[in-house]
């Protein structure tokens, strides 16, 4: 036992001795970086030594930390294996051919010279690029548009609040049956309209689940359907906006127009960055409003309607080729990673 | 101290879960299965030991028990009559059903099998692609030797086996066989004082016959077909010529089909495709509205068709007097040429009796599971005169001599016959048949794309 305690203080003595030594090259030290390693080096080296003569075995620093990621491990465990490890897995699994069953075989970057030739990956790369151009800009007008107007003290402002979020939290089932009725081809509403108000002839009724109509169709239902949640968002930026911007600018003179484009607009900056940053995210990954409205009975989009998130589970769960899954994949990853860069860059520069 | 070690268990019971919920998640997949997990797991070291005394071992004495994957158990009668009647005579062998839903039944199916997770014995295989699917991933055994030790006739099939063989090998054996036969309702037909159709009809007789019995009057509007929106329906005419396959690479052939079919749309003789699609109209709805006169439709929906007009579910003064004939044919082909599509048996590679699960899937492929399917008013694979008998005296099958003989096939050509791709064959087909019936594409257009989208998984 007395071994042990000696050994320890032997221990001690040496970090103390280490510690001073670092604490003369500190004081050396000019790179004000270096410096600052240094310290931190040394104050672990110190740690320890407080600890060895106190007897403990882990230093009180030490201890905090784990008890702080012990709070942190619940969730960082199930995230680990159910998100961090796939994740890390995918982007392996683009590189090798895999069934899900058999050995898996390194082949390279031939998943993805596959790519460019596969016209079903270039229809879907190219319809999900649409819906993205349409959906995000028209969504965030549309939402930001609602917003400004549920925002003035109107009769029944909560009603129509409720209105434009509805389609929201309705069910997408529930609600593509619906729009299926409306823009039916024959017998809706919208083509029944067409038909007898416009005059437009029978044979040129629009096949809106169809055809070039059928992305149309898509953005219309997006954006109808996602206004209302990013008019929310809008709505708390607006009554963030301090009421006395709008005094300072109706004694400037300033018209309704000016006070949007000099004061509203600038004020909403970091919200319709975020608008747009989730905006452009869910759209890449749109694949059940595809499936439902231009699915049709089997579920299965023809390439006027095919979208990546939609590519991928065909090729992972009906085809079982995992690898070329992944890789498709990763082009949808690097798509909005790349394009979330971009957009972060720009608003880093208009903060500047 | 009491709130200090209350927040320490409520932390250590937070862990706990969080790892609980990771294991069973990775070892058994979200499986429905965990529930027999133990039971399984004494029933294969029982099985071990059985295989070990030789295959007369798994006939008599030890209790085994069989694990096999299904869909719709509450819907579909036969599962459960198969089981309870190998229960019966095989005593000690239990069979243990789990139900994996129809819709996506061979997706769920491959996961399952995918790893080390499953214990399944026997499985359903629901359709081709799905079998092409799990023979590449070796999860299923081979039959083969299974079968000539068991001394089967493979002719009994009719020749399904053939289009089912992988490299020289079995890997399931059907149980169930459904063909495509020209439903119609007598009572439009009446109505309209044209006779009905027959057993033996060209496609030219017969579209004469939809344009002679239609009625495209606003309001009370007589439909003289129906097709269906699946691929089959429709560009499926082409193969009953026995020349060509939906495998051949070159779909020219499918030209004529598209065309009549397209003709009649335009004429309002059916409905189209883009409604039906927009609509999701079930085939079953279409029929039994009673403004169908004539309808394509696998056999399957005979049995639907009784028992529905017997609980009620169909006017019966809509559609209650229907009959069958057989599918129309081509000038010069033999009339009850048909599609088919089977379900089959297969054991999988994991399982620990292979055996006995052999004996049990050629048990339900075999004559006495023939007359179980029969009398559920369900075509086994196993045909023949009795079998036909058992399901043309069915309560509610149509009295007259022509249905009961729309039964006999005499070629049966399989929806999707097995190849390597198939899956992927199978998805381009469907996609241009899409597009070509929403117009999007011309006929040549889109059967030029077949082809050399086709062409591009064949060259691989």
């Amino acid at each position: 036992m007395d071994e042990k305690k000696a050994s320890r203080a032997a221990r001690a003595e040496q970090l103390a001795a280490q510690c001073s030594d670092l604490m003369v090259q500190i004081r050396a030290e000019k790179d004000i970086k270096k410096k600052q390693k240094l310290i931190a080096k040394r104050e672990t080296l110190h740690r320890k030594e407080t600890a060895l003569r106190n007897n403990r075995k882990i230093s009180r620093e030490a201890r905090r930390d784990l008890v702080a990621y012990s709070f942190i491990a619940p969730n960082f465990i199930g995230f680990a294996v159910f998100t961090l490890i796939p994740i890390v897995f995918a982007f392996l699994l683009a590189f090798m051919d895999w069934d899900g069953s058999n050995a898996i075989t390194f082949v390279g970057l031939n998943n993805f010279k596959k790519l460019p030739g596969d016209t079903f990956f270039t229809a879907a790369l190219k319809n999900t690029l649409i819906y993205c151009v349409g959906t995000v800009p028209l969504t965030m007008i549309a939402s930001l548009a609602l917003a400004i107007v549920l925002n003035q003290k109107i009769r029944a402002r909560g009603f129509f609040r409720t209105v434009a979020f509805f389609p929201y939290v309705a069910s997408l089932v529930a609600i593509t049956a619906v729009w299926s009725m409306i823009f039916h081809p024959s017998k809706g509403p919208v083509n029944y309209i067409l038909l007898n108000l416009f005059k437009v002839p029978q044979s040129d009724l629009p096949k809106w689940f169809s055809g070039g109509l059928v992305l149309v169709t898509l953005i219309l239902f997006s954006v109808w359907k996602y206004m209302g949640y990013y008019m929310v968002i809008y709505l708390a930026g607006l009554q963030g906006i301090s009421a006395e911007l709008y005094e300072a600018g109706s004694l400037d003179g300033a018209n309704t127009w000016q006070k949007f484009r000099y004061i509203t607009w600038p004020q909403l900056r970091s919200t319709t960055f975020f608008v747009v940053v989730m905006l452009t995210i869910n759209c890449f990954k749109v694949y059940d409003i595809a499936v439902m409205l231009a699915g049709g009975g089997d579920g299965k989009l023809s390439t006027s309607a095919t979208v990546l998130v939609y590519y991928i589970y065909q090729n992972a769960f009906n085809y079982w080729d995992l690898g070329y899954a992944s890789a498709v994949a990763m082009v949808l990853f690097v798509l909005v990673l790349a394009i979330t860069m971009i957009q972060f860059g720009y608003e880093k520069k208009l903060e500047a | 101290m009491k709130r200090k070690v209350l927040s320490a268990v409520l932390a250590s019971a937070m862990i706990a879960a969080t790892l609980a919920g990771c294991g069973s998640a990775a070892d058994t997949a979200g499986s429905a299965s965990e529930q027999g997990q133990s039971e399984a797991g004494a029933a294969s070291t029982e099985a071990a030991s059985t295989e070990a005394g030789g295959e007369e071992a798994a006939a008599d004495g030890e209790a085994i028990t069989l694990k096999w994957a299904i869909w719709d158990k509450d819907i579909t009668p036969y599962w459960v009559a198969l089981k309870d009647a190998y229960e019966e005579t095989h005593s000690n062998v239990t069979i243990e059903m789990t139900d994996l839903g129809s819709t996506d039944y061979m997706t769920v199916l491959a996961t399952e099998l995918s790893g080390s997770g499953s214990d399944f014995d026997v499985v359903t295989i629901k359709d081709v692609p799905g079998y092409a699917t799990l023979v590449s991933k070796n999860t299923l055994e081979p039959l083969d030797s299974y079968i000539e030790t068991a001394g089967i006739d493979l002719s009994q099939y009719g020749g399904v086996d053939e289009q089912i063989t992988v490299d020289g090998s079995l890997y399931e054996l059907p149980f169930r066989n459904d063909f495509w036969v020209l439903f119609y309702n007598k009572d439009i037909f009446d109505n309209a004082g044209v006779d009905y159709p027959t057993n033996d009809m060209t496609f030219e007789e017969y579209d004469a016959l939809a344009r002679q019995v239609a009625d495209p009057t606003f309001g009370s509007q007589v439909y003289g077909t129906h097709y269906h929106t699946w691929r089959s329906a429709v560009q499926l005419f082409g193969v009953l010529d026995g020349q060509h396959s939906i495998l051949d690479g070159n779909y020219d052939f499918f030209k004529p089909y598209y065309e009549l079919v397209l003709k009649e749309e335009d004429d309002q003789i059916c409905r189209n495709y883009a409604d039906l699609s927009a609509e999701g109209l079930h085939y079953s709805a279409a029929f039994s509205g009673g403004d169908v006169a004539m309808m394509n439709m696998g056999s399957w929906f005979i049995s639907t068709m009784i028992s529905s007009l017997q609980s009620g579910e169909y006017d019966s003064s809509l559609c209650g007097n229907w009959g069958i004939v057989k599918y129309p044919h081509a000038e010069g082909v033999e009339p009850g040429s048909t599609l088919g599509t089977i379900t089959g048996l297969a054991v999988t590679s994991v399982s620990d009796q292979k055996q006995a699960a052999f004996d049990f899937v050629n048990w339900v492929s075999g004559e006495e599971g023939a007359k179980v399917m029969a009398e559920t008013g369900n075509f086994p694979a196993l045909m023949n005169d009795e079998v036909a008998d058992i399901i043309a005296g069915l309560d509610g099958f149509p009295t007259d001599e022509a249905s009961k003989e729309a039964l006999s096939v005499s070629n049966l050509y399989l929806e999707v016959p097995y190849a390597e791709n198939v899956s992927e064959i199978n998805d381009i087909l469907d996609t241009y048949h899409k597009s070509i019936m929403n117009r999007e594409m011309t006929v040549d257009e889109g059967i030029a794309k077949m082809n050399e989208e086709v062409g591009k998984v064949l060259g691989q």
